[in-house]
């Protein structure tokens, strides 16, 4: 985005100016760009069933990536989400298995969701470990649990119990639409409610944060809790999407958020980014993934692919920073 | 160059005109940090000695280092990282990398001591991918390092096209399964001389001084001159060389070279470095505490292991003496 060096304050010039100032633009750019190369050149990208497929595909990545990504925003990191899934994804579906409905399950999932982020939020804000390693220690201890007393796979989830994951509204998966309402709930409260300022104040610096009179653990806290219940939305998508849950389930997955919110322009110091990025960072990735299994390339170089994707997103930012400005 | 920074930070808390009281050494002793991990480690020898007869044996617990020396040799490069303020999440890639490096360049009909050499230079490459992003463009280290533990993975998936090499020369055997006195595991020796070499250069050395400054206050030491940016790049040069050497024993031990390898790894070399005493937030760590946080880690595992509990409980075990042994560190650390 080397465009925009304004000469006289033009009103597009300067439009572009601040669009590229803004934390997801390189990322969004590239996006656009590469939808619109892959929808020429890749056969069977441009149609309709294959968006869609993509896009819930992306749902669950997207909706914990956009509360990991506030968490972020605050300075701090919750590497716990891959156990946290798969915990209440378990229980809801052993739940649904019982009742067969979808409203216990949900309800299961994101009150468990919700006590697990809140155990996250009370190490870091009461024993004041470092967020890393409490979310670290977490993760071990759900998965453990999970492993030994999981036994069995959960299978055979009743359909009425699938809808989030299945169901369709006006031919569009519920999945799409969950990922929206999610993002719009979060863009709510950072317009409309002190939030969003107060996440970033934290995260730009947590000392002056205090200083000025924010009440910096709450603010935190909060953070980590709604990563939890976050997570128990997502687990309910995960039970609804893939019908089964294994004790091993979504192994690994609590870099993917991080990933997605990094490759979208979230500042992982703290204090930068928007929820926009988060969004953008994960349809990128499943964008890219998608194309690489259109064109049949082997499973192998899709880590490899997220792994530049991530570097090059990294060092734009640093170009932009340089070229254009911006809050660092 | 100009003269290296103060000593490492022991004594932060107390203002300059504060003088230095000359404790008694076993006062001194009682409070540091890596006396009380001594303390939990013999406790939890103690209480895993109840629990199987077996566990207190000499055999086992040789045998066991056969084990925890891989994370141990990284964890050892991971301090450095760590008190440098950075973390470095792809060492787990990078030995898959390096052991698929050293097995198919192998299979290629390269000369084997040719292909480690080759290993150990995709492991320091590798390092300095990291260091040169970190330090040159001031990327942050847990977003760069997230970039490359996918690209080595990926890398490493690529080369052995999911593949995997399990022929090697039999003297091979010898790095990774080779008994000293027919007791003693070949790379415990190993692991003791490379923990000996870094704990000097760390505690000893201008360099380790620096890799404290550094990680205590960067503005400052820059200021004071001295070389932030290669001794930033350094440390992940030397976690990469060591993570080449973790690597090479590794193939030995389990004669496969394949792309999956220490998958989740980076996490429990970073647990061990963190409960050892190393602060997330730079500038403070000690080689002795990282070693006694993998042993505390390692015994635990086998000994829990040994006595029959499931493995996916010491999964829980982890994961719970993590938790607390930071928080008795942080407590100690607020003191």
């Amino acid at each position: 985005m080397s465009v925009a060096i304004p000469a006289r304050p033009s009103s597009p010039a300067e439009r572009l100016r601040r669009f590229a100032t803004r934390p997801e633009a390189p990322s969004l750019v590239f996006l656009l760009a590469a939808v619109a190369v892959f929808s020429i050149t890749v056969d069977g990208f441009l149609d309709v069933d294959n968006l869609q497929g993509t896009l819930s595909q992306v749902a669950i990545i997207g909706i914990v990536a956009l509360a990991v990504n506030q968490v972020i925003l605050g300075g701090e990191i919750d590497v716990s989400t891959g156990s946290m899934l798969a915990t209440c994804a378990f229980l809801a579906g052993l739940v649904a298995e019982r009742t067969s409905g979808l409203l216990a399950a949900l309800a299961v999932a994101l009150g468990v969701g919700a006590v697990l982020g809140a155990i996250n939020g009370l190490l870091i804000t009461r024993l004041r470990l470092p967020s890393i390693i409490a979310t670290l220690g977490l993760l071990y201890v759900l998965r453990g649990t999970l492993l030994a007393e999981g036994g069995d796979t959960v299978a055979n989830t009743p359909s009425g119990a699938r809808v989030l994951g299945t169901g369709e509204i006006l031919g569009i998966d519920v999945a799409v639409f969950l990922l929206i309402a999610v993002f719009g709930v979060f863009e709510l409260l950072h317009r409309h409610s002190l939030w969003g300022r107060e996440m970033l104040a934290v995260g730009g610096n947590a000392e002056a944060a205090r200083i000025a009179g924010l009440r910096v653990d709450w603010i935190r806290f909060r953070g980590f809790l709604l990563v939890g219940v976050c997570v128990g939305l997502a687990a309910v998508v995960y039970v609804g999407q893939i019908g089964q849950v294994q004790a091993t389930a979504a192994t690994g997955f609590e870099l993917q958020p991080i990933a997605a919110a990094v490759v979208g322009g979230t500042s992982i110091a703290g204090g930068r980014g928007s929820n926009l990025a988060p969004i953008v960072g994960a349809v990128l990735i499943g964008v890219i993934l998608n194309v690489l299994t259109l064109l049949s390339v082997t499973g192998t170089y899709a880590d490899l692919v997220m792994g530049a994707l991530i570097l090059v997103a990294i060092s734009t930012d640093v170009l932009r920073r340089r070229l254009v400005g911006g809050s660092a | 160059m100009t003269t290296p920074v103060k000593a490492p930070v022991k004594s932060t808390k107390r203002g300059p005109g504060v003088p230095v009281q000359q404790e008694h050494w076993a006062r001194r002793a009682v409070g540091r940090r890596e006396t009380v991990l001594l303390g939990l480690l013999i406790v939890e020898c103690i209480v895993l000695g109840q629990l199987s007869e077996f566990f207190l044996t000499v055999d086992n617990l040789l045998d066991t280092s056969r084990f925890f020396v891989e994370a141990g040799l990284i964890a050892l490069g991971m301090t450095l990282v760590i008190i440098t303020r950075g973390i470095d999440l792809s060492v787990g890639s990078l030995l898959a990398l390096v052991s698929v490096t050293i097995g198919f360049s192998y299979q290629a009909g390269l000369p084997f001591a040719l292909a480690v050499l080759l290993g150990f230079v995709v492991g320091g490459l590798g390092g300095l991918v990291n260091g040169l992003l970190i330090a040159r463009l001031g990327l942050s280290a847990l977003a760069v390092t997230l970039g490359t533990m996918a690209l080595f993975r990926g890398v490493a998936f690529a080369v052995s096209d999911a593949g995997a090499v399990s022929s090697f020369p039999s003297s091979f055997d010898y790095v990774g399964q080779f008994y000293v006195g027919g007791q003693v595991p070949g790379q415990l020796l190993v692991f003791v001389v490379v923990a000996i070499l870094v704990a000097v250069m760390l505690g000893r050395s201008w360099f380790g001084r620096w890799i404290y400054a550094v990680g205590h206050n960067e503005l400052a030491a820059r200021f004071a001159g001295l070389p932030v940016t290669r001794t930033k790049a350094m440390v992940y040069v030397i976690t990469g060389l060591l993570v080449a050497l973790a690597a090479l024993i590794y193939t030995s031990r389990v004669s496969t070279a394949r792309g999956n390898a220490g998958m989740g790894l980076e996490l429990s070399v970073i647990a061990a470095v963190v409960l050892g005493g190393t602060d997330i937030r730079g500038g403070t760590g000690t080689i002795a505490g990282t070693i006694l946080g993998v042993l505390i880690l390692a015994m635990l595992q086998n000994g829990l292991t040994v006595a029959g509990v499931p493995t996916a409980w010491s999964l829980v075990a982890v994961g719970a003496v993590l938790i607390v042994g930071v928080y008795i560190n942080e407590t100690i650390r607020h003191d």
